[in-house]
């Protein structure tokens, strides 16, 4: 199994969960986080407002420290990873920078708390 | 490809993110966390606090560059010379594939291809 995690636009989230639902992919965890891509933040920007500068201050707004985003955490069985990332790409994919990114990480074991099983069972089949 | 899972202090969080933008590695993810350590919290008095606040930042990075962001990082965490509790934990695990949303490129340890849709 697999753990698919994906960061992804925040007004993209309702979107998301309807088409992993209706891709057969029920169950995900989902929380705020914020971030930043491979934009450059002039770090001296910031340095030359807090000293007072007018010239920085007035450049505050133009750059954006970090982004709110909306973090998705999926595990998944091995078979149901590429339909899981396909869905993801097709619904966010708006061609811009700032879609998001999805990372596959291995997991070793998953249980079901309620009844003790283990393994692939445990997770969504389709 | 390995994912770098920080936890630091919040008050170290801009010295970190602006030490590993210097470096380099401006892509990274930021949440808030409340967590206890080794030390079983913090005893002021009668009261112990056993949910510290913190930050987990967390970045993707290649292999070879794992163990110059690692030091980055613990660079900027620390507080005073030699560190003292609090500062922190660092996890590595690894990634087998990453996909850019936005051009659907996949990447993985070995190379680039484009996902058809």
């Amino acid at each position: 199994m697999k753990e698919v995690l994906a960061i992804i636009r925040m007004n993209m989230m309702n979107k998301t969960k309807q088409a992993l639902s209706d891709a057969g992919i029920s169950s995900f965890t989902a929380r705020e986080c914020v971030g930043r891509g491979k934009g450059i933040v002039d770090y001296s920007i910031l340095k030359g407002a807090e000293k007072g500068y007018d010239e920085a201050i007035s450049q505050l707004g133009m750059s954006h420290p970090l982004v709110p985003k909306r973090w998705l955490s999926i595990v998944v069985p091995d078979k149901l990873v590429s339909k899981t990332v396909e869905t993801i790409i097709k619904t966010n994919q708006m061609g811009k920078a700032g879609d998001g990114k999805i990372f596959i990480l291995p997991v070793m074991e998953a249980y079901r708390i309620r009844t003790a099983e283990q393994g692939d069972q445990v997770l969504d089949e389709a | 490809m390995v994912m770098i899972r920080a936890i630091i202090r919040p008050e170290k969080t801009d010295a970190v993110l602006e030490a590993l933008m210097e470096a380099g590695f401006p892509a990274v993810t930021k949440t808030n966390v409340v967590g206890r350590g080794k030390q079983r919290g913090i005893k002021i008095g009668e009261v112990v606090y056993d949910e510290l606040p913190k930050e987990m930042i967390f970045t993707v990075v290649k292999e070879q560059d794992k163990d110059y962001v690692i030091k980055t990082i613990m660079q900027a965490a620390r507080t005073g010379d030699r560190g003292s509790y609090g500062d922190g934990k660092i996890f590595v695990s690894p990634v087998e594939e990453v996909y850019t949303i936005s051009s659907g490129i996949k990447e993985t340890t070995e190379k680039l291809e484009e996902v058809a849709l």
